[in-house]
């Protein structure tokens, strides 16, 4: 009965602010109550606004696929943004690295299109892999070699992939028919077999899934893992205790580009078939939110993922019946990055 | 003579490309003089490009669009010091958010105020203005006093700014801040309140950049036009060494580029224009090899600071 | 001693930092025309308390009287209005611009537009007559000489026209000389009317500068005397309280410590042979540099802070490449790369804990292991066992008696003295046989630490490891080593064995005077 005499402690409103889940939901529940206003500020009705956003994705078959179509590439591209954070680097280059991936993938399609499955899928989404990770080994290099800096380099080669990708689209393997920017189909052999066929949804899913499972792992039962966190936390002490951190960083880039890669393989392969300027969409925006939001761990990326997704197909449900811009969403998700940060601040004092 | 003539046309061409990249560059200067490292250029000219464009469309006042993206730029500043000076966030954390948002609202905007329109709108764009005499002088007069205002203004602000930054002791107190926080702080400067004046006029300044585009470009705004000049004036910063006449310097330079690429594509169609259009990133990025680590570069760039922070 | 009439009293005075209490109803009291010695070890709070007075830490409660005023001191800028001045122990100085720029710094400026400084210049150089000071005032502050610099801040403060200063431990980057030179000037500016708040942990140079000595431990006040009554004894009872035990500490000890017997033809731990090395800008930092290590032996390397003794750690631990020379490890020459150094041949504790010593982000466990994660039990083949690192952690923990709370806690929220007995847990921890690369390991700690980290390395001595101790407190070198070499300018101008330790000589050497 020891624990009769030993005082216990008072539950204080501050204590449950300390604990991190808490205080995340709070932010996430504040930052919905201020763009709520907004939304209302601009004459929209509140409540069946978020009601849509929140029940597309669970109410029909069709929708909760839709935003598992989201949940891929946003996984993806916001690892992309984690691993190199965790060395304290920032990518922000995922879009460009999921483009030349896509164009890697596309080209092996269209090239090798008449091998079989079982050889030309595999190429199909290595080539986005190894072609993504080769765009991030630029500013990996260019770090490495020259210490510039990373948010520039990797910025810049995404407006140098549009151009890429526009040049293949027009001029290489142009589709004629199409009115935009596109290519032709790559070959069937290339196609991910699907999981559901109505409505679509293809393997990717368990392939995401997988790459998502190997770096939470990696990162933290490893000794490599390790070595790049403890690049992150401090990368010149690092280095004084035998870290080659300049390595750490180039890896870290590579990882992430080669993530980014594989997201513009798995979108050839699973969705598109062929590459379409534009098909980046707004992925490197969310992907960015999200590893901001997630802190940089990977555990919560796939978690926060989802959630984005919800708000994303819930958002263009938004805009087709009531009109309200889609742009609203990224109002709801920029405020809850920034309640989420505020609320570290809180629980600093 | 048609050499002559193309000479000139690209020299205008270049003074007149120079602006955006002039003033994102030294509000960015401004900002990491004090030490803090904004990266939300392109979201904040996207922001001030979109609201400055409406607010003139709306008025039928260039002035006053200029003026809104003077004041939204300034506003994105104040956040910007707000989170970093006095909460104390990280600067790159916040200003990629920044960045974000600021893409986010760009479209949000004009969808909310005109609404979905086949045909854009459109403002006149910004009229040159020649000076008197001086634009008179053979080949160069039209060059250099034949342009429209903020050509004239992105150059008197870069020297104002220099004056300022290295003759004046308000200005050495600026750059203290930037060098040394704690050492400036111990002197009885005050740390915060420099921040805050750099960091939102310089934000500002980016401000002016965005809302060039559609007031001499295009004369409307379109999504995501600002194409990475605010990357770009990003490297600029780092390019002049944080100094502002390196930076004025430079500046020429990257329009240069840009005009270049536009040249070339129009009288060698053999070269696919794409990769043209890929020069002024791929020229940035050769550039920063040579330029990166310059000694000027401010010594607490990036970094926060927590008086009360024990650092023994 | 005349009495002197009291300027400044500070009562009551309570600071905690995240919780802890620093400074806990202090009192302090400072005449007219006096040098009050602030004396007490490492987290004693003296710092802290003059940290408030100077504007940079806001008390908790607590009042401060100024010539008999209330003041209410909230900001450096309020501190120097009041005709207050510090210097702290790391200069506060921006290194890129001129010494003048740096005095004037914060100043009204006459000619404010243009920046021509001709009357300041003017002033700044009465001053220096005045107080027999003598500095180029355009020279870039970060090219001068430690001493240099300091004078610079003293400057800095006279300029403000201050009439009372604060020096934080002023004494650590200069030879016994330039001390001796120091406590000249102290003597000429309270001749000029100036009080001063002379703050050391040294004992010695309380008792030959002070008028008064103010004791504190832990935060608390311990005594206030006039020198005149102040015995040695007492005030070493004083300092380190009922914490430590005096008699059988290592510090302290009245026992002269012999020279370890060294079997000079055995093979070497460590050999070093003309090594230099040349930085990336182009600076010659170590200059054809050559000593041994043996086993059983505690080799010392002083010297003024900034003349070589970083870049020889960093070499020898293959941070920093040379440009010239052998290292060799029990007569083996190694690659110089980091990772297998520290796997094979030695442990590092490093002179600059917040920058190269330890994780912020990361917690006490992550930061125990860092270094060793490769090694047994902390991983097998690339795998981390956690749960023996706890387990290794909780023991050092204790061991060390490192504040935390415990291996999952973060670091960022461990205090300087915690984090430096984090290092040497580390560094003892995994040394093994092999050697101990210490740089300054005691700066920052309270004397049981010290005494603590003190009995280690004897101990390890005693089975014949060695230890290359690198450190800037000639007490510290004197007490422990075996053999002293002394730096200045990149080169090791000498080493000397215990039987020849004299402190002028080294300061001579220091300097760069060789006899």
């Amino acid at each position: 009965m020891a624990n009769l005499t030993q005082p216990k402690e008072p539950l204080t409103f501050r204590k449950i602010l300390n604990n991190s889940i808490v205080s995340y939901t709070l932010a996430v529940v504040m930052a919905f109550i201020a763009s709520g206003i907004f939304i209302a500020l601009m004459g929209y009705d509140v409540l069946k606004a978020f009601q849509t956003i929140f029940t597309v994705s669970f109410r029909t078959p069709n929708g909760f696929i839709q935003t598992l179509l989201k949940f891929i590439p946003l996984t993806l591209i916001a690892l992309a943004f984690t691993v190199p954070f965790a060395t304290g680097k920032f990518n922000i280059g995922g879009e460009g690295q999921l483009l030349v991936g896509a164009i890697a993938a596309t080209t092996v399609g269209i090239l090798a299109a008449d091998l079989p499955k079982i050889l030309l899928l595999p190429l199909v989404l290595l080539a986005g892999t190894v072609a993504g990770g080769l765009w991030g080994l630029i500013p990996g290099w260019l770090l490495y070699r020259f210490r510039i800096n990373e948010i520039l380099t990797t910025v810049l080669l995404n407006f140098v992939s549009f151009q890429l990708l526009n040049f293949v689209a027009t001029e290489v393997f142009p589709d004629p028919a199409a009115g935009h920017p596109t290519t032709v189909p790559i070959g069937k052999g290339g196609w991910l077999p699907m999981l559901v066929s109505n409505p679509p949804l293809h393997s990717g899913l368990i392939i995401m899934l997988a790459f998502a499972a190997v770096i939470y792992f990696y990162s933290t039962r490893t000794t490599g893992g390790y070595e790049l966190v403890a690049t992150g936390a401090n990368p010149r002490a690092a280095s004084v205790f035998g870290i080659n951190v300049r390595v750490m960083f180039l890896l870290g880039l590579v990882v992430g580009g080669a993530l980014a890669g594989l997201a513009g393989g798995i979108e050839v392969a699973g969705v598109h078939h062929n590459l379409i300027e534009g098909m980046q969409s707004n992925f490197q925006a969310l992907g960015l939110i999200i590893g901001l939001i997630s802190k940089g761990s990977s555990l919560a990326v796939p978690f926060v993922a989802f959630f984005i997704a919800i708000l994303e197909v819930g958002a263009s449900a938004m805009q087709r019946t009531m009109g309200i811009p889609v742009e609203v969403v990224y109002i709801v998700e920029a405020l809850i990055l920034l309640f989420v940060l505020m609320a570290d601040v809180v629980r600093r004092k | 003579m048609e050499f002559i003539g193309e000479l000139s046309y690209f020299l205008k061409q270049m003074f007149l490309t120079m602006v955006p990249f002039i003033l994102a560059a030294q509000g960015t200067m401004l900002g990491g003089r004090t030490g803090v490292f904004c990266v939300a250029q392109e979201g904040i000219m996207l922001t001030t490009a979109s609201v400055g464009f409406i607010v003139a469309f709306q008025t039928n006042s260039i002035f006053l669009g200029i003026l809104a993206a003077f004041v939204v730029g300034g506003l994105f500043g104040l956040v910007m010091a707000y989170m970093t000076t006095t909460l104390k966030m990280n600067q790159f954390v916040i200003g990629l958010a920044l960045f974000f948002i600021g893409v986010g609202v760009s479209t949000l905007i004009p969808k909310l105020v005109i609404g979905v329109t086949l045909v854009p709108p459109l403002i006149p764009t910004l009229p040159n203005v020649p000076i008197p005499l001086l634009s008179k002088i053979p080949f160069f007069g039209d060059i250099f006093f034949n342009q429209n205002v903020l050509v004239y203004f992105s150059v008197v602000i870069s020297l104002l700014l220099y004056y300022f930054l290295y003759r004046t002791s308000a200005g050495l107190s600026m750059r203290s801040v930037g060098e040394n926080p704690k050492a400036a702080d111990a002197l009885g400067i005050n740390v915060s309140r420099n921040r805050y004046i750099a960091v939102i006029l310089g934000c500002a300044l980016i401000g002016l950049a965005g809302v060039y585009l559609p007031m001499v470009y295009t004369g409307t705004f379109t999504e995501l036009m600002v194409k990475g000049r605010g990357w770009l004036a990003n490297a600029l910063a780092f390019f002049g060494g944080w100094r502002p006449l390196q930076i004025l310097l430079g500046s020429l330079f990257f329009a240069a580029i840009e005009v270049l690429g536009f040249r070339v594509q129009v009288a060698v169609s053999r070269i696919p224009y794409q990769f043209l259009l890929m020069l002024p990133y791929l020229a940035t990025i050769v550039v920063m090899i040579f330029s990166f680590r310059k000694p000027t570069t401010p010594g607490f760039l990036g970094k926060n600071y927590d008086r009360e922070k024990r650092t023994l | 001693m005349a009495e002197h009439e009291v300027i400044l009293q500070m009562n009551n005075i309570n600071k905690a930092f995240d919780g802890n209490r620093a400074l806990d109803n202090v009192n302090f009291e400072l005449g007219s025309r006096e040098i009050m010695g602030l004396l007490g070890g490492n987290g004693a709070g003296k710092t802290t308390l003059m940290n408030v007075l100077y504007g940079l830490y806001r008390q908790d409660s607590g009042e401060i009287i100024l010539k008999g005023k209330k003041i209410s001191i909230t900001s450096p800028g309020d501190a120097i209005r009041h005709g207050i001045g510090m210097v702290h122990q790391h200069f506060l100085q921006i290194n890129n611009f001129p010494v003048i720029q740096n005095i004037i710094l914060g100043t009204p400026v006459k000619e404010k537009f243009t920046m021509n400084l001709v009357e300041e210049k003017k002033k700044v150089s009465e001053l220096c007559e005045r107080f027999e000071i003598s500095v180029d005032l355009d020279a870039e502050v970060g090219e001068l000489p430690m001493g240099t610099r300091q004078k610079v801040e003293i400057l800095k403060a006279l300029y403000r026209g201050i009439d009372i200063l604060i020096l934080d431990e002023p004494t650590t980057n200069l030879t016994p000389q330039e001390v001796d030179a120091l406590f000249l000037t102290l003597k000429v500016m309270v001749n000029e009317g100036l009080s001063i708040v002379f703050i050391t942990h040294k004992l010695r140079e309380v008792l030959s500068v002070a008028d008064r000595i103010t004791l504190l431990r832990n935060g608390h006040n311990v005594t206030t005397m006039p020198r005149s009554e102040a015995n040695e004894e007492a005030l070493v009872w004083g300092m380190v309280g009922e914490d430590m035990d005096v008699k059988s500490s290592v510090i302290f000890s009245k026992e002269q410590r012999s020279a370890a017997r060294i079997d000079l033809s055995a093979t070497p731990v460590l050999d070093v042979e003309n090594i230099s090395l040349v930085n990336e800008q182009g600076i010659n930092r170590l200059n054809d540099v050559t000593f041994q290590i043996h086993s059983g032996e505690i080799f010392g390397v002083a010297g003024v802070a900034g003349n070589g003794q970083l870049e020889l750690a960093e070499s020898l631990v293959g941070i920093q490449p040379l440009s010239a020379g052998k290292v060799r490890f029990y007569g083996q020459e190694t690659p110089m790369v980091t990772a297998e150094l520290l796997e094979k041949w030695l442990t590092y504790i490093p002179e600059d804990r917040l920058d190269d010593g330890y994780l912020p982000k990361a917690n006490v466990a992550q930061n125990l292991i860092l270094g060793a994660q490769h090694k047994q039990p902390y991983s097998n083949k690339g795998i981390i066992d956690w749960k023996k690192v706890f387990a290794a952690s909780w023991q050092l923990i204790k061991e060390y008696n490192i504040k935390t709370g415990g291996p999952s806690d973060t670091a960022a929220n461990l205090s300087g003295g915690n984090i430096q007995r984090l290092m040497i847990a580390r560094a003892f921890a995994h040394a093994g046989k092999s050697m101990i690369l210490a740089h300054c390991p005691t700066r920052g700690l309270d004397l049981p630490s010290m005494d603590f980290v003190y009995k280690k390395m004897l101990e390890r001595r005693s089975q014949d490891f060695s230890t290359l101790l690198i450190s800037e407190d000639l007490d510290e070198l004197l007490l422990l080593c075996d053999r002293i070499g002394v730096m200045y300018r990149g080169k090791l101008v000498g080493i000397l064995s215990r039987e020849q330790f004299d402190k002028y000589e080294i300061g001579r050497m220091m300097s760069g005077v060789h006899g």
